[in-house]
């Protein structure tokens, strides 16, 4: 029993697994023999290949891993990511949209900066929209700007990035990565039945083409199947559907116009009547796809809306429909098997959540890794505390970008505002900010996985209004708010000069590179 | 502007270059690219160090002129103040153009330093090459095989770790303070933990002279921050 975790299982091959196998093959140093890694792929199952979006974290992910960033771009069709436009959310009109960039608002926690903002406002003296009038992203997304210069060595910054990328292809590049460089096997097999422990651990799995294979703790990788948290451990799955609508997902690859045509630097989300288009450019290709409700319209209608965002170059293009089960495990570590991807979840990819979700998950399992299968029932607690955590509050966040629509075109709409549908912790946090606006007093935990400038920036794009009523006697210092806005005004132009366009940086990658200096 | 078109004997056979006025086209460059071969000749006046291309984000090396944009602090009284002037200024106005592969001799129609009177002429009556187009060709392919050489070197350096950013936060005398950024130089803590197979590479390469060239080099920089210093003093 008291024995030294030394085999690690990971059943699947797609982001999720490599991600995985990478992190505690590169962390435990693998390839010196100081554990073994063995990642079975079958080689039947296509990857589903979700979420072409992910967070800043991807940056120290790869480094971590040993990649570099060039070879990555390269070689996953990857562009950059400053965050995410949301068109028509609130009311629906043409001119209606909030940005949510990677950035903290100039100045975040100097001043209280949201209230000087909508005092500003309501006296009709700043324009600008909360994201605009706070952080110079945005100007450099509206610009179609890169967040960095060629001369930026790898992983640095000029604004905060994270990246678009092509997810079949990145599967395949760490691959090539976790064999080669980080010492993980890579065994190609169908596992087809699992063998117990006496204890209800996984003792081993059998797989068809490459025998028994033994292992002190599996990761479930297998995808929507959850073969072995699942199917095998019988873990339930908590559906989340009654909070976040969304049930089915339209997708196209859509060519562009041209080979010169610009590369939009951030996810462009557009609300529909019964759901809301993603737009994700890459470097080749653009990826489009309607995500809808199929309670509150039809497959004909969502095609319509697709068809309609897209344009001429529709008719062309082959749809792929993909189902999506909102909800995720109860648990996700139960005695030797931990599920990290879609085996432990999904929710609709408003917010990429989905990648980030396996960084996350990845991290704590090679950083955490119990030393022996005696302390790994604590671990498992830990993990599970954690993650059951973070699936809470990524739901309340993307409930959140529902609840404050002044959109009245489908039910779809009222129906997210209706009470019985937001969870009671988001309705809480409502309340309090009803009178002050989101700090990071709101989210105390460890485990965080937005900070309370995100929701900043969701609640007052929407247009929600904080009732300063109570606290003017807090917000005597109009002098440093006003500071920290001509500050971003300074930014805006400062950048706006000097960053080149999105489609620039990334060709004069593909031809130069980026210096590692 | 400028204009690069192919030399021709024919062409160009009246054209004279006002040999006076080449240095002045350097009058408002901070930095200038430079090869390994002329380092030595380099280190007598210039800061040697490593900069990126604005346009292709790879390094370089390049003599340092001057602390900002415009700034030559070697140009003054219409004269370059020094006894050697980089390949880079001096072979102006000529260029290495490439058309299908082949590498040319071209010339900027369009510069000031060209006449029809007075100054050296590139071609005899003949249509022949004179002497000074001679000279001319061999500061070009010395530019030519030095900017590959230098490139290797470079490569070789980074593959090592030996580049570093430089920090220069520089107070001159009127107290005026000045960040210079996007120079780098050759980190010496990392040289001095190369192993014996690594440096016996490097000498063998032929990099280690250059290396310790741009670590000596560096002390001009103190000779830069004098010469600012006195521009100041007489503005």
């Amino acid at each position: 029993m008291n024995k030294k975790i030394t085999s690690i299982v990971i059943v699947g091959g797609g982001t999720a697994g490599w991600i995985t196998a990478g992190r505690i093959a590169a962390h435990h140093r693998a390839q010196d023999g100081n554990i073994n890694v063995t990642l079975i792929e079958s080689p039947n199952i296509p990857i589903i290949g979700v979420g072409e979006g992910t967070w800043p974290t991807m940056r120290s992910t790869l480094m971590k891993l040993g990649i570099s960033e060039t070879d990555f771009i390269r070689e996953c069709d990857a562009s950059f990511k400053q965050g995410a436009k949301f068109a028509r959310w609130v009311t629906g009109t043409s001119d209606d949209f909030y940005y949510h960039p990677l950035m903290l608002p100039q100045g975040f926690g100097k001043t209280n900066l949201a209230a000087h903002w909508q005092a500003a406002r309501t006296k009709e003296q700043l324009q600008k929209s909360f994201s605009a009038a706070t952080c110079f992203q945005e100007a450099v997304c509206e610009q179609g700007l890169a967040p960095k210069l060629i001369t930026t060595p790898e992983f640095n910054s000029v604004a905060n990035y994270a990246y678009h990328l092509n997810a079949g292809k990145f599967s395949t590049f760490l691959q090539k990565h976790c064999c080669a460089k980080l010492g993980v096997q890579h065994v190609l097999a169908d596992v087809v039945s699992i063998n117990s422990a006496d204890n209800g651990d996984i003792a081993s799995v059998n797989t068809a083409q490459a025998g028994t294979i033994e292992g002190d703790l599996f990761i479930d990788c297998s995808g929507f199947q959850s073969l072995l948290l699942g199917q095998h451990l019988q873990v339930p799955f908590i559906d989340c559907s009654d909070v976040l609508f969304i049930d089915t997902a339209l997708a196209v690859q859509v060519p562009y116009e041209s080979e010169d045509a610009p590369i939009a630097s951030h996810t462009i989300s557009t609300a529909q009547d019964a759901g809301w288009i993603w737009d994700i450019g890459l470097v080749h290709r653009r990826g489009v796809g309607h995500v809808y409700s199929s309670r509150h319209t039809s497959e004909e209608q969502a095609t319509e809306r697709l068809q309609n965002y897209v344009g001429a170059a529709f008719k062309n293009l082959t749809v792929r429909k993909i189902p999506i089960h909102c909800g995720h495990r109860q648990i996700f570590w139960k005695n030797n098997c931990v599920a990290v991807g879609l085996s432990a979840g999904f929710l609709e990819p408003l917010e990429a959540s989905a990648i980030v979700l396996v960084e996350l998950s990845a991290s704590m399992i090679a950083e955490q890794l119990p030393a022996c299968r005696e302390v790994m029932d604590i671990t498992a607690k830990r993990f599970n505390d954690t993650f059951r955590y973070r699936w809470e509050r990524i739901i309340d966040f993307l409930k959140l970008h529902y609840i404050l629509s002044k959109r009245t075109d489908n039910n779809f709409w009222s129906d997210n505002r209706d009470p019985a549908t937001i969870p009671h912790s988001l309705q809480e946090l409502m309340q309090l900010w009803r009178f002050h606006p989101p700090g990071d007093h709101d989210f105390t935990s460890n485990n965080e996985v937005f900070p309370a400038a995100s929701y900043q920036y969701v609640l007052y794009g929407m247009g929600f209004e904080t009732d300063y009523r109570y606290s003017q006697h807090l917000l005597q210092d109009i002098a440093v708010a006003q500071e920290q806005f001509a500050k971003n005004q300074k930014n805006i132009e400062q950048v706006v000069r000097s960053l080149p366009s999105n489609r620039e940086l990334l060709t004069k990658i593909h031809l130069h590179g980026l210096q590692t200096i | 502007m400028s204009n690069f078109v192919a030399l021709h004997n024919q062409y160009h056979q009246q054209l004279r270059v006002d040999t006076q006025l080449i240095e002045s086209l350097g009058a408002t460059n901070n930095m200038v690219p430079v090869v390994i071969s002329e380092f030595l000749r380099l280190v007598v006046h210039y800061p040697i160090v490593f900069t990126k291309s604005s346009e292709t984000g790879t390094f370089l090396c390049v003599a340092l002129l001057g602390f900002e944009s415009g700034e030559n602090l070697f140009w003054n009284n219409n004269q370059w103040q020094g006894i050697y002037t980089p390949l880079n200024i001096m072979r102006q106005p000529f260029f290495i153009g490439q058309e299908n592969n082949q590498t040319l001799i071209c010339i900027d129609t369009d510069s000031r330093t060209l006449t029809t009177g007075q100054g050296e002429a590139i071609f005899d009556s003949t249509g022949k090459e004179t002497d000074y187009l001679q000279k001319i060709k061999a500061r070009l392919a010395e530019l030519l095989e030095g900017e590959n050489h230098t490139q290797e070197f470079i490569k070789t350096l980074l593959a090592l770790n030996l580049i570093m950013p430089m920090a220069l936060d520089i107070s001159f005398a009127n107290a005026q303070q000045q960040r210079v950024q996007g120079l780098y130089t050759i980190n010496e803590e990392r040289l001095a933990q190369l192993d014996a197979t690594q440096l016996f590479t490097l000498q063998e390469q032929g990099y280690l002279q250059p290396i310790y060239t741009m670590i000596a080099s560096l002390g001009q920089i103190y000779a830069l921050i004098q010469k600012k210093n006195e521009r100041l003093d007489n503005a």
